[in-house]
């Protein structure tokens, strides 16, 4: 197949390069070996977001944290396999919010499913004997079936909260019987089971639940491992266990029903230094979210804990409107990321806790990523510092004498003090940078309604490949701040969605972040790490964050807590 | 009853500084750090070593040594010359706010105290309402709607504090309205402005006074909250609120100074401008019941 | 009297429908609505169509004159003051839940202040313009100087560095378990206590202050511990007025909470349902809790004059 756009040298060089990385897959650990599970105690969590709390414990709203709030109840159809993880000796980090790689899923609520052509559907069989446990005043214990599903896509479908055009793939969903539903496509579209199987809006929710009125979190009822027994807003979501569960875990040979504990606390603080605290003196077992700065206090004054340290899930950049003078011009962007010192901020202001970021794309999309250092002189250009070439590209744009320009930040950045470093970076070649710093909802609205300043300082959420090209560089996308709208692009863009072979969209893929990150829309930052700790009688568990979109809630469930061991040391 | 000692009589009692002196020795304390604040910070292009955003990230979170006596902050800067900047940061803000606030004080306190009647009862209503609202709620709804910004939180404060402070104001007049040389003067025929003026005025100056001063160190406090919950004035700009809940949080093990110096700097002048105004109060009008 | 009271409370009306109406129209001024922000949640661009129906589900179509009507109707009709647009719950069952937390904590607070300033106050009168005086003095404000942020951060942080302990941040209402409640309360209630302390000092000062100066007080004073009996007793009657008066000052605080403290002790008050809603643009939830609180402020402004009256012959009511 030739595939318009896409030079075939570069294609060939891709397709071997992706042979390599498979073969060379992330180094596998043995793992562990595995001790006996025991059963009870409780676990109290500080989420990757522990300083938001819960939005709307219904999925008709279509909350972008409705996993993370009622994962542990609301169960999907897919979720991610962490037999596969890291830990457990395989490659996946599953740290990524919303991406799972294919061989990386398990059927959750679907034991077995198959994408068939002409038309293109999707048939899915579900496991028999799932049920939804009894809730006094909502519902009498009942099994899961097929319809349950369809009324879950319905539901969402005819939202007046839905998101437009998200479901515009879908032709319809049908249970054929009592435990098989069909979805329909009328097109393929590579998102078709992030969108609906393990996406952000996925949740199957009975409808006695709606019935009794989805909003309030006394009648929330799932499938899922837990359900919800207290919630006191701005303070904790606790979770007791569902005894009758389906799953179980295979530890050491053995299968061990689940949930191990009895209850899980998530806690919301909106204070950092109280949560550094809270984990110092173990009032939380598991924090997901640990700056680098507190991850080196805490190894020193609290040196039991594990730790575990990824990629942040995005990129952090200077957008550069590329609608307006200077910034049409390519050599004025190009040369902007060429007159900031990359390597000394990765050093000085992130003390080495940082990494270049061959953004749109992230290392944990195995298959998708490219590392810098493979890339053309082109791309890697961009991330050398030489402040005397970027003066140089300057002088021949016509701006010998720098220029102006205006970025906009919000007050609810953590890293503005960043923004001061690059502004001064950037005097150093004759461009001025002046600091706009406004209320988070403002900054939101000007990106919005396309009125956001020529500079505009944000982190961007990675998500997953596809998602991540289109919402930056597609015309018409709320999180276009460089108003990037090259038609091409979104030819190709399209092209990879219609892509049903995974490898050819992987290649694609790569060519498009290669365009793009030359194009330089941004001035492209080093992406921090994040560090996740946990106290050692947290078993069973090593920093994944997601098993779904944003959902911990099979993570958690899988953790187990040494009572004794808890116990000794004081706690 | 002992009299009240009208103000323009104690200015230019040569008795008023040297008890002032004498018997009070806090406020003398208070007065002086308040010079030397003010000092620093008019002075403080001319005083600081460095300017107050010299990035510098090879020099960061140095201890204080000689070549910063202050340290260095998690980029580079000189602590020092930041907490320089910040006093006159400092001086701008909490004066201009203060001055705004004891005016708004002073306008809406005399005009309703003095002609009493339906205006007093409208305008107490008003501020009634006003004060019903938690400060701090009320700066973050406005500093909302305007943006976060140096001049915004100078109006807001001001127009937050003026309008509590005007009560204070008020009883004063109304004590004072009751005076006899009050009605006196009413009744040989003299116009409103020139009794505000000449009777009013001098007697409620104390109050007034010493609410200005106060004030100062209230506004730099209140700055330091809305910097603390993200809304103070935006960065790079070095408040020492803004220095003291941000950086200086994040870094207190690394790098203690980084809190010290703006903290020590904050409560020092808020301090100051507290005993100072107690004394003031002291001398000038002893049977003023302080509030807010 | 009666008349006196009614006549108040009948004031109160006006100036609650005026503040109401600032605040309703205020809020929705702020730059960055609720759509925008509700919209940039998600990864895709929303249409036209899309943002339309958003808008009418939350009720923001119509004008906002008849916005305003719709829910001042709802408040006198049903006591209902309408539900969270994001999270479709009830406003009132959130302000309910959040109303004893802070209130909880403002009386902790002005138990410490008084605890702290009356003494200290009451010293410092006897023994005015003396060391003790200026030492105690120093101390009340120092507490008031330092910024309560980061009296509440050393307060969280340091023990835990030092003893390995730390405020419990599971909040549990009082009636469930009073102990378990204190245990977290009680730490940002003396915080938060001891700020206020300063003022209440003064004000205490200034009364003491004035009851020694007079002059068959001050031979009494002179004579000896029987008298000295008596006119603490006389002096403690007149403390009581900055008592009341502190209460009155305080009011805004105990009902609207204090947002610091509370974000870093973790409690779920009242000013941190505010800031979070201020910050998502909530608008039934803003405009609920500045009702709330402008109600409960003034209600409590009035029993504060009134016991005024009753404490201090001097002062009448017009």
């Amino acid at each position: 197949m030739t595939h318009p756009g896409f030079a075939i040298g570069g294609a060939r060089t891709m397709l071997a390069a992706l042979a390599l990385a498979t073969a060379g897959a992330a180094s596998a650990q043995a793992p562990a070996k595995a001790e006996k599970p025991q059963y009870g105690g409780a676990l109290s969590i500080g989420l990757v977001y522990y300083t938001v709390s819960p939005l709307s414990f219904d999925a008709a709203d279509w909350p972008w944290k409705h996993n993370q709030d009622t994962g542990l109840t609301y169960e999907q159809l897919f979720a991610a396999d962490l037999s596969k993880s890291v830990r457990n000796g395989g490659k996946f980090p599953f740290i990524s919010d919303a991406f799972l790689p294919p061989d990386g899923k398990r059927g959750e609520l679907a034991e077995k499913w198959e994408l068939l052509q002409n038309p293109w559907r999707l048939e899915v069989q579900l496991r028999k004997g799932v049920m939804f446990p009894a809730k006094p005043g909502v519902m009498a214990a009942r099994e899961m079936v097929a319809e349950d599903v369809v009324y879950s896509y319905d539901r969402l479908n005819k939202s007046p909260k839905k998101i437009s055009g998200y479901f515009d793939h879908i032709e319809k969903v049908e249970a054929k019987d009592k435990y098989s539903v069909v979805f329909t496509y009328k097109t393929y579209n590579a998102e078709y089971d992030y969108r609906f199987g393990w996406g952000y809006y996925s949740a199957i929710m009975p409808k006695e639940v709606v019935a009794a009125g989805a909003s309030d979190w006394k009648n929330a009822n799932g499938t899922g491992p837990f359900m919800i027994s207290n919630y006191v807003q701005g303070n904790a979501l606790t979770f007791s266990k569902n005894a009758d569960y389906w799953d179980s875990e295979t530890i050491g040979g053995q299968a061990y029903k689940l949930p191990f504990v009895d209850a899980i606390t998530y806690r919301v603080v909106k204070d950092e230094a109280t949560m550094m605290t809270a984990l110092r003196t173990a009032k939380v077992d598991v924090l997901e979210a640990v700056r680098w700065s507190a991850a080196a206090e805490l190894k020193k004054n609290a040196p039991k804990l594990q730790w575990n340290r990824s990629l942040a899930n995005g990129g952090l950049f200077v957008a550069m409107r590329v609608d307006t003078k200077p910034f049409d011009d390519l050599r004025v962007r190009r040369a902007l990321n060429m007159a900031v010192n990359k390597t000394e901020i990765i050093k000085s202001y992130w003390g080495g806790n940082a990494e270049m970021l061959g953004f749109p794309m992230h290392p944990a999309w195995v298959g998708y990523y490219e590392p810098l250092d493979t890339m053309p002189e082109s791309v890697k250009e961009l991330f050398t510092y030489n402040p005397t070439k970027a003066k140089q590209l300057l002088a021949e744009a016509g701006y010998a004498n720098g220029f102006t320009f205006k970025t906009q930040t919000t007050s609810a950045s953590t890293d503005n003090d960043l923004l001061s470093m690059v502004a001064a970076y950037l005097a150093k070649v004759g461009v001025k940078m002046e600091i706009q710093v406004m209320e988070y909802p403002a900054f939101m609205s000007a990106m919005g309604t396309k009125t956001n300043a020529p500079g505009y300082y944000m982190f961007t959420g990675a998500t997953n490949p596809t998602t991540s090209l289109r919402k930056n560089f597609i015309k018409g996308q709320y999180w276009n701040p460089s108003q990037y709208t090259e038609p091409e692009f979104g030819k190709k863009m399209a092209e990879v969605y219609a892509e049903p072979d995974e490898r050819v969209r992987q290649i694609k893929a790569k060519l498009m972040t290669r365009e793009i990150l030359e194009q330089a829309p941004y001035i492209w930052l080093p992406t921090p790490y994040v560090f996740s700790a946990w106290w050692p009688w947290v078993k069973n568990y090593g920093g994944e964050l997601r098993a779904g979109s944003e959902r911990p809630g099979p993570i958690h469930a899988r953790i187990w807590v040494d009572q004794e061991m808890k116990k000794k040391m004081g706690f | 009853m002992s009299a009240v000692l009208p103000l323009d009589d104690a200015a230019h009692d040569p008795g008023f500084w040297v008890r002032l002196w004498r018997g009070k020795p806090l406020g003398v304390a208070g007065a002086a750090v308040l010079a030397l604040f003010l000092v620093c910070g008019v002075l403080a292009d001319v005083i600081s070593p460095y300017g107050f955003n010299e990035i510098a990230p090879a020099d960061r979170l140095q201890a204080p040594g000689v070549a910063h006596w202050f340290g260095t902050d998690n980029l580079g800067r000189d602590v020092l010359s930041r907490c320089l900047y910040g006093a006159q940061l400092s001086v701008i803000i909490g004066c201009s706010a203060a001055l705004l606030a004891t005016l708004i004080s002073a306008l809406v306190g005399i005009a309703s105290g003095y002609f009493g009647g339906k205006v007093d009862l409208a305008v107490q209503r008003v501020v009634d309402a006003w004060m019903s609202f938690p400060d701090l709620v009320v700066l973050i709804v406005v500093v909302s709607v305007l943006g976060p910004g140096m001049p915004q939180i100078i109006g807001t404060l001001g127009l937050l504090l003026g309008i509590g402070g005007s009560r204070i104001v008020r009883s004063a007049v109304v004590s004072v309205r009751e005076h006899m040389y009050v009605h006196a003067a009413q009744s040989i025929g003299a116009a409103a402005p020139r009794i505000l003026w000449r009777h009013v005025l001098p007697n409620v100056l104390a109050p007034i006074i010493v609410l200005l001063t106060t004030r100062v160190g209230t506004v730099i406090l209140a700055e330091s909250s809305l910097s603390f919950l993200g809304l103070g004035v935006p960065p790079p700009t070095p408040t020492w609120g803004a220095m003291l809940s941000g950086s200086g949080r994040t870094y207190m093990f690394e790098g203690p100074w980084l809190a010290l110096a703006p903290g020590l700097c904050l409560t020092a002048v808020v301090y100051a401008t507290n005993v100072f105004g107690d004394a003031l109060r002291d001398l000038l009008d002893p049977r003023m019941r302080g509030g807010r | 009297m009666r008349g006196y009271v009614i006549r108040r409370v009948l004031a109160l009306l006006p100036t609650l429908l005026l503040a109401s109406m600032i605040v309703f129209v205020t809020v929705r001024l702020i730059p960055g609505d609720v759509i925008d922000l509700m919209l940039s949640q998600n990864d895709v661009a929303a249409d036209k169509r899309s943002r339309e129906q958003l808008i009418a589900v939350l009720g923001l179509d119509v004008p906002m004159w008849q916005q305003y009507g719709r829910w001042v109707s709802a408040i006198v009709l049903h006591g209902d003051l309408g539900k969270s647009l994001w999270q479709g719950t009830p406003v009132a069952e959130q302000l309910l839940a959040r109303l004893p937390v802070t209130f909880e904590l403002g009386a902790i607070a002005l138990v410490v202040g008084l605890l702290i300033a009356l003494p200290i106050g009451i010293y410092s009168a006897v023994r005015q313009d003396t060391g003790g005086d200026y030492a105690a003095r120093s101390f009340s404000i120092l507490l008031l100087a330092v910024p309560s942020f980061w009296l509440g951060t050393m307060v969280v942080v340091f023990p835990s560095i030092w003893w390995g302990w730390s405020p419990p941040i599971e909040f549990t209402p009082f009636a469930e378990s009073p102990g378990r409640n204190l245990q977290q309360m009680l730490l940002p209630g003396v915080v938060l206590g001891a700020a206020l302390s300063a003022i209440t000092m003064r004000l205490t000062r200034t009364m003491m202050l004035e009851v020694l100066r007079q002059d068959y007080i001050r031979t009494a004073w002179a004579k000896g511990l029987s008298e000295r009996l008596v006119i603490l007793r006389h002096a403690l009657r007149n403390a009581m007025i900055p008592v009341v008066t502190l209460i009155g000052l305080q009011a805004p605080l105990l009902i609207g909470g204090a947002v610091i403290i509370e974000q870093i002790f973790v409690i779920p008050g009242m000013g941190l349902l505010l800031l979070e809603a201020v910050q998502q643009r909530d608008y039934p939830i803003i405009t609920g809790v500045f009702l709330m609180v402008g109600v409960a402020v003034m209600l409590i402004n009035l029993g504060v004059d009134l016991t005024y009256g009753l404490l201090d012959p001097k002062v009448r009511m017009r």
